[in-house]
This record gives structure tokens, C-alpha cells and sequence, in this order.
């Protein structure tokens, strides 16, 4: 199911009812934020609950048998089992078909002619993001950052609570059991801010991102017969960098609000991120539950800041370019992933050969518009199916182009830069606060009066139900 | 949860913890009167949705009941066809041009509707070929340019793809709730959707770039069942019957050279073969054109290379618009898809026709009277 459908309205009505139900133990209520979790990614390919099912029973035993473990030995023995049974599902699913082409070209270029059967296995729905969940849990244990959870309903909730099930934002135990521990009751206040974030993430989603930004980034990308020039390339991509960020943040200002609506409390995922000023920034701003999940569960093992430049270069490396792959099973993103990596690993000698160096303000906004523009490179690698189309729109982007055609008409494009343009300068503006600080500080009736445009935006604009980008992670 | 937001900048998140257990989230609730703000966007975006409605209603002309067609809805006839007596499949026009109830009161059989705008009928002519399942008989109407212009398998390459993704639950519960919501709201019409209505005020503005205006808007009112029927205004509105002649660009292109067709009409016999073999038949239609697209079509293929060698390649029965002499002089205000009534007219005289060509289908002893181009043309 997704937030931006029909069917999501209905179900999110009834869970509501039940969830504020006076009959109900709080007991009961988590019994009923289970089964309609269930429910609520049965809706996609019901099969593959088992999965989940499969997921939340290992590693629960797992972290039980981890703090019973006498020796370190076993313990040990009990996180590779939750990895090989995690990462096993992640990689027969999600990989199998990458590794298995990948073999036959390596196959093909010494000689050997192997024609496996097609691969025709189906991706379940956001696997990406409740394995990395769910071994965050194991992974605490294990590093004896925290207990197990002291109840299987709870730690079962917290896989499956369907607010970040499939797109995140991921969560980590810690963040989610203790909630579920104590009956959790939203406000009004509570209520009503959490249905203002839903509003916003839709109109993200649906208005900007599927309705006006999606088909300019079509018109070029998904061109076959037409070579693509320096302004439709460049604007082809800026409209990605919007779609992208609108799609992904929409899903998660959504989540936020609907767990708000329910009593909880989920992280902030994003962050004003095109209005950072450097990589390192970019990612403490962009997709924040992951990129932490990397550093502190992948970076900071392969030994991270603590020993010496040259292995700092390479845990950075490494981290982003798994990071790549976690997006999808293809080498543009283990591509898309290398580029941050080596951005952050300029910034890194950069920042270490210029210490004393203290930007002013308009270098500040320089900086943040080289890094919104650098940021934009990587991108074509992320929404290019191949390197042969992301060099089209590159070499387009560079002018190198010959004979190109005008692909993108200029309503659709100006409307697109108007959008992208308004992105880019509400995160420079708000860079340094936050959303719930400005509409503290704006009058109601404004508020009041944006609330109505948006929602009226997104019921007008209907919507396709057109799944997240991100569920395909 | 804490009311009142932090100080600028102050909230933490997982950034600015490293290597450590997260702890419970802080959200911050802005000091502001939600209760009131939210009632407030309520009833505003109510009076807004009505206002919207009303202009849906009074001066777009939309209506109540017209049901858009889907991804979902076409595969949820492509299902129903595995066990049709009869299905229809091919493009636009065999869409429009078969009125569902005239074939049902003709024959006592109500055909599935599988045809797909934009699309090239053989890739779904193959499509049924490739499924064991049917073995009724197979309604293949075409336009020829689309037929023959391999490989322009189009929107209905799409759909096929897309088949086997579209019977999630999620996506019939929303097929069913937006059908619903379609019966008592006009203004949910997926042509008129503010991102596809808002950039038309670029007529063009870019040359050589496809603007909006160049794509084909709204054409038809979809009843259940995906019963095509010519948008009224399109009938009456003279701007938008010019707009859409203008998106057909005359059907103009490239003549097809006969080694392509060649090859369409080998496959589309194999296809045949296949579906006869399991009992199945299949016969072509060729549904009118005006003569102001006609002519073009006949530049790109003419009769004799395109239809007439397909029927012979294929060894199959076909009924071509231009054999039906009730059904010649018609209207098409668009030039390329009948009008309403005319497409009962044109139902008409195909059904009997069609009952000639095959023992499936009989005429009813209690059939409506033959009708005329004079039933749907007022002098």
C-alpha cells in the first residue's frame, strides 16, 4: 500500500479508529498496529509477509541467545546467523539477477558461453529498508549498545510498524521499542500537525513530484531516438534533483505525520539537504537514518577516522560505494555512490590542507550552489538506466553535443525551474532552522491559508497512486 | 513528543550521534492553534473542492459516472477475456467505434473490451495468442498505420508488461474507491488533472519540442465495462474538435515498405494459427477513417499492400469499413473516431456482418431492427 492512494485513506481511517477505540487495552492496540502493519504491506504481494515473518523470528531469537551466549564465540555465531539469514533474503531478492549477468559477462569475456535460465524473481516491496531495521537490532546487541527488547510484540511492532515499513525512515529498536512500552496517545495539537505533515508530504509527492516534475525528467531520460542539448540536459536533471527529493522526503514528512497522528515519534530523514555547504554536510541533511545506519554499522567497523588518512580514504570509499548498491542492483548506482564517496574524500583533504580557511556569506551560497550542482552530476548515474544514456545527457550537460533536439517544451520547463528553483532557495533560507521553528513563527491564518492550497493541490491533482521511488530500494 | 519547537538549528538527529544507540526521537509541536487551523483548511478546501466541482461541471462539461480507464482496469478485463465468449482487442478506434450494448442486443453476447488507445493491435493480437487460456473468439481492430508501422507497439506494449503487476490488492481496493468516488464527482477526470490542464497555456511557445497542446486531451467518457463513448464536446465544441485534429497530425509519417509489412502480416498469421489451434478464431476489422486521414493512411499503405494481403497471409475473415454500406458517410468529429451514436450505427453493421463470417455468434430472434446512417446523421 502506499500513502499517496485511495486505499491508503480508508485503511489509515480505521487504523485511526481502533488505534483511539476507548474498548481497547493498549495490549490490544499494538496486537492491532500488527495485524494492520501486515495488512498494510499484504496489500503489494501478500506472499511476501513471510519474509518479514521470517526476518523479525530470527533475529528476535538471535539477540535472545546473543545475551545468553557464555562466550564471545557464540555470540558472535548468533549475529553471522541474523546477517547470512538477513543478507541472504537481501541478496537472493534483491541481487541474485545482478550477480548472476554479472557472471556471465566475466563468463563470456574468457571464453565460456553459460545461458542461465531468465531470472524472474519480483523485489519485495522496501526489503532494503526493514533488513537494514531489522539488523540494526541484532547489531546493537551484538555491540552491546543495548538490550533486547523485553517483549516479542514490541520488537515484532517495531519491524513491521507500517508508518516506516517500506521507505523508511529506517529506524534503529532503541528508537521505536521504548514507544511502544507505554501507551502512546496523540492530542489534538498532536493530531492535527501530524495530518499538516501528511498534507505536505503528498502535495510533495503527488503535486510536485509525480505531477509536474516526473514527465520533464522522462522527456530526456527516457528518450531513445532524440540526443538531448546542454538546456534540456541540465533542466532534465534539476527536475530529478527536485523529483527525487520531493518523491523520498515527501514519503518520509508523510511517515512522520502519520506516526504523529498514532502517538509516535519518528526521526527527522531529511534535512534542507540542497542547501548544504559540502558533502559531509549533504549527507547529515540527505536520507539522514541511512546514512547514519552506514557510518555506524559500516564505516566505523572498517575502522572509520581512527586509523590514519589513507584508511579513512577507504572506509569512505567502501561505505559509499555499498552504499550505491544498497539503492539498487546495477553498477550506475555503485557509480552514483563511488562519485559522493570521492567527493567526500576531496572535501576531506580539502578541508585538511585549508584549516584556517572561514567562508563569508556569499562564499557560503557558492559553495552551496557547487555542491547542489555536483550533487546534480551524481544524479544522472541515479536515474540513467545505463551507462550509455548517462553519458547521452552528460555530454549534453557538458554542450558536446552534435545536432541536438529540443526535447522538453517550455511550459513544462518553466514550470519545472520555477519548482526547483523555489526547492533550492527555501534549503538555503532554512538551512540553519527548522520547519516546526518557521511555522511557529508564521500566523496562523498563513498557515492556515498554505495548509488549504496544498491539500486542495493534491486532491485536484488526483494522483496516479504511483508507487515511491524509494519502494524499489 | 515536546510542545513548542526548539531553538533554531538545536533539534538532534542520528547525524550528530555517532556510534551509539539512537534514542527516542524528539518531535516538536509548534505553539500554534492546529484545531482551529485545521478545521479552518477543512471547510476551505471544501468550498474550494465544490467551487471546482461546479466549474467541472457547468463549464468544463465534465460528468458524473464518466469512469477513467487504468492500468488496472484494462487488466481487469484482459482477466475477464481468458473466459469470453467473444474479446475485442487493437487500438483507439475498435475502442470507440464498438458500442458494447448494440453487440450485446444483437447477439446475446456482451464482447470484453481489451482494445487500448495508442497501441498497435498485433502486440495484443500476440498477447492472446501466447495465452492458453482463451479460446473464444478474437476481435482484432485496427487502424492500419499503427498495425502495420512495426514496431509501434505503443501504450498497449505498456499494459501487457504491466499485466501481471496490476491485481494487487492495494490496486483493486483503489480502482474500486476511485470508481465510486467517480460516480459522485465530475471533476475526477484524469485529463483534467491540475498537472496536465495547467501547462497548456504553452501552445507551442518552444519549436520543435512537444508542447501540451500537441498531446491528445480529452477525447472520451468511459462507462463500466471501459465502454468508449466520443466526448460530447468534442461533437459540439468547435476549439476542441479543432485541437484534436490538430494532435492527430493527419496521421502523416513515412510510407511502410512492404518487407515490414511482410513481416507484420507473418506474425499476425502465426498468431492466428496459434489461437485456432486451441479452437479460437480471429477476425480482422477495419473501423472508418475521414478521407482527411484516409488519404494520408493510404500514402503510408495502401488497402491492397496493407489489409487485403493480411487477410490472405493470415487465411482470415475481415469486415473493412469501406464493405459496409450502412455504415459509409459517418461522422467523425475528430476525423479519426466515430461519433456516439454513430458508433452504434457502425456496431450495427459490423455484428451482422460479423455473424455471417462465423458460426460463434448468431443473431437474436428478438434483435433490434437494422439501423442507418440516418440514426445518427441529422440533415
Amino acid at each position: 500500500m502506499i500513502f499517496n492512494s485511495l486505499t491508503f485513506l480508508v485503511f489509515f481511517a480505521l487504523v485511526m479508529a481502533l488505534h483511539y477505540a476507548p474498548f481497547f487495552s493498549w495490549h490490544q492496540k499494538k496486537i492491532n498496529l500488527l495485524i494492520a502493519s501486515y495488512l498494510f504491506y499484504a496489500a503489494w504481494n501478500p506472499p511476501f509477509v513471510i519474509l518479514l515473518w521470517v526476518s523479525t523470528v530470527v533475529d528476535w531469537w538471535a539477540a535472545q541467545w546473543m545475551v545468553r551466549a557464555k562466550s564471545q564465540h557464540t555470540r558472535r555465531a548468533w549475529m553471522v546467523t541474523s546477517l547470512v539469514v538477513n543478507l541472504g533474503m537481501l541478496g537472493y531478492f534483491k541481487y541474485g539477477g545482478f550477480l548472476l549477468e554479472n557472471f556471465v559477462s566475466i563468463a563470456a569475456s574468457v571464453g565460456i558461453v553459460y545461458q542461465p535460465p531468465g531470472w524472474d524473481i519480483v523485489l519485495p516491496v522496501g526489503i532494503s529498508f526493514y533488513t537494514f531495521a531489522t539488523l540494526s537490532y541484532t547489531l546493537d546487541v551484538y555491540l552491546r549498545r543495548s538490550a533486547p527488547a523485553g517483549s516479542f510484540l514490541n520488537y515484532a511492532l517495531f519491524v513491521t510498524f507500517f508508518p516506516h515499513l517500506v521507505a523508511g525512515p529506517i529506524m534503529r529498536p532503541t528508537e521505536l521499542v521504548p514507544q511502544f512500552e507505554v501507551p502512546r496517545r496523540a492530542n489534538l495539537n498532536q493530531i492535527f500537525f501530524g495530518l499538516a505533515l501528511l498534507t505536505l508530504g503528498l502535495f510533495q509527492k503527488v503535486v510536485l513530484a509525480d505531477g509536474f516534475l516526473s514527465p520533464v525528467v522522462e522527456a530526456v531520460y527516457d528518450e531513445h531516438d532524440k540526443i538531448p542539448g546542454m538546456l534540456d540536459s541540465w533542466v532534465a536533471t534539476f527536475a530529478f534533483a527536485g523529483q527525487i527529493f520531493c518523491d523520498f522526503a515527501g514519503y518520509s514528512t508523510s511517515a512522520i505525520g502519520v506516526a504523529l497522528c498514532l502517538g509516535f515519534a519518528m526521526p527527522d530523514n531529511f534535512r534542507f539537504p540542497y542547501g548544504s555547504v559540502g558533502f559531509s554536510d549533504f549527507w547529515r541533511r540527505w536520507h539522514i537514518t541511512l546514512s547514519s545506519w552506514l557510518r555506524d554499522y559500516l564505516y566505523i567497523p572498517l575502522g572509520g577516522n581512527r586509523h590514519g588518512a589513507g584508511r579513512t580514504y577507504m572506509a569512505l570509499m567502501g561505505t559509499m560505494l555499498l552504499g550505491g548498491l544498497w539503492h539498487g542492483a546495477s553498477w550506475t548506482f555503485v557509480v552514483w555512490g563511488g562519485l559522493h564517496g570521492l567527493y567526500l574524500s576531496a572535501e576531506r583533504w580539502l578541508k585538511a590542507r585549508f584549516k584556517e580557511f572561514t567562508p563569508g556569506r556569499a562564499t557560503l551560497a557558492g559553495l552551496a550552489l557547487l555542491t547542489f550542482l555536483l550533487v546534480n552530476i551524481t544524479w544522472v548515474f541515479f536515474r540513467a538506466k545505463t551507462f550509455g544514456s548517462a553519458g547521452v545527457v552528460l555530454k549534453g550537460m557538458a554542450g558536446l553535443q552534435v545536432k541536438p533536439e529540443p526535447l522538453i517544451a517550455a511550459g513544462p520547463m518553466i514550470i519545472a525551474v520555477a519548482i526547483v528553483c523555489a526547492i533550492f532557495g527555501i534549503h538555503l533560507a532554512m538551512r540553519n532552522t527548522t520547519l516546526e521553528a518557521v511555522i511557529e513563527r508564521t500566523p496562523p491564518v498563513a498557515i492556515a491559508g498554505m495548509w488549504t492550497m496544498l491539500l486542495f493541490a493534491v486532491i485536484i491533482e488526483q494522483g496516479q497512486g504511483s508507487a515511491f521511488i524509494y519502494f524499489a530500494f | 513528543m515536546r510542545l513548542g519547537a526548539l531553538p533554531a538549528g538545536l533539534r538532534e538527529t542520528a547525524a550528530n550521534r555517532p556510534g551509539q544507540a539512537q534514542p527516542v526521537p524528539t518531535r516538536d509541536i509548534p505553539l500554534r492553534p492546529w484545531v482551529k487551523m485545521g478545521t479552518f483548511a477543512f471547510f476551505a478546501v471544501m468550498l474550494l473542492t465544490a467551487a471546482w466541482e461546479w466549474n467541472a461541471r457547468a463549464n468544463i462539461g465534465l460528468r458524473t459516472g464518466d469512469l477513467d480507464d487504468s492500468p488496472q482496469a484494462w487488466a481487469e478485463a484482459r482477466r475477464a477475456a481468458d473466459d469470453a465468449q467473444v474479446a475485442i482487442v487493437g487500438d483507439s478506434r475498435i475502442l470507440f467505434d464498438t458500442d458494447q450494448a448494440r453487440f450485446e442486443a444483437l447477439t446475446g453476447v456482451r464482447p470484453i473490451q481489451v482494445a487500448h488507445v495508442g497501441t498497435d493491435a498485433r502486440a495484443l493480437l500476440e498477447h492472446f495468442a501466447n495465452d492458453p487460456q482463451f479460446h473464444g473468439l478474437l476481435i482484432v481492430g485496427m487502424a492500419d498505420t499503427m498495425y502495420f508501422g512495426m514496431p509501434a507497439i505503443g501504450l498497449g506494449g505498456t499494459a501487457i508488461h504491466n499485466y501481471s503487476k496490476s491485481d494487487k490488492p492495494s490496486q483493486l481496493t483503489g480502482m474500486w474507491i476511485d470508481r465510486w468516488l467517480q460516480k459522485h464527482l465530475a471533476f475526477m477526470d484524469s485529463d483534467y488533472r491540475l498537472s496536465r490542464w495547467a501547462p497548456r497555456f504553452d501552445n507551442g511557445w518552444r519549436k520543435g519540442a512537444d508542447s501540451p497542446y500537441e498531446d491528445v486531451w480529452k477525447l472520451a467518457e468511459v462507462s463500466p465495462g471501459r465502454q468508449y463513448v466520443m466526448w460530447s464536446r468534442i461533437e459540439t465544441d468547435s476549439y476542441l474538435q479543432a485541437h484534436a485534429r490538430h494532435a492527430w497530425n493527419g496521421f502523416k509519417g513515412p510510407p511502410i515498405p512492404a518487407s515490414v509489412a511482410d513481416k507484420v502480416i507473418a506474425r499476425s498469421a502465426e498468431a492466428v494459427r496459434r489461437i485456432r489451434a486451441r479452437g479460437g478464431e480471429v477476425i480482422f476489422i477495419r473501423p472508418p477513417s475521414a478521407q482527411q486521414l484516409r488519404v494520408n493512411e493510404q500514402r503510408r499503405i495502401t488497402k491492397a499492400l496493407g489489409w487485403d494481403r493480411l487477410l490472405v497471409g493470415a487465411n482470415a475473415n475481415g469486415i473493412h469499413a469501406d464493405e459496409l454500406a450502412q455504415a459509409q458517410m459517418l461522422v467523425l468529429p475528430e476525423w479519426s473516431h466515430l461519433s456516439g451514436k454513430c458508433a452504434t450505427v457502425f456496431t450495427d453493421a459490423y455484428v451482422r456482418r460479423l455473424v455471417q463470417l462465423t458460426p460463434r455468434l448468431k443473431l437474436r430472434p428478438d434483435a433490434p431492427p437494422l439501423l442507418s446512417r440516418s440514426d445518427c446523421v441529422s440533415h
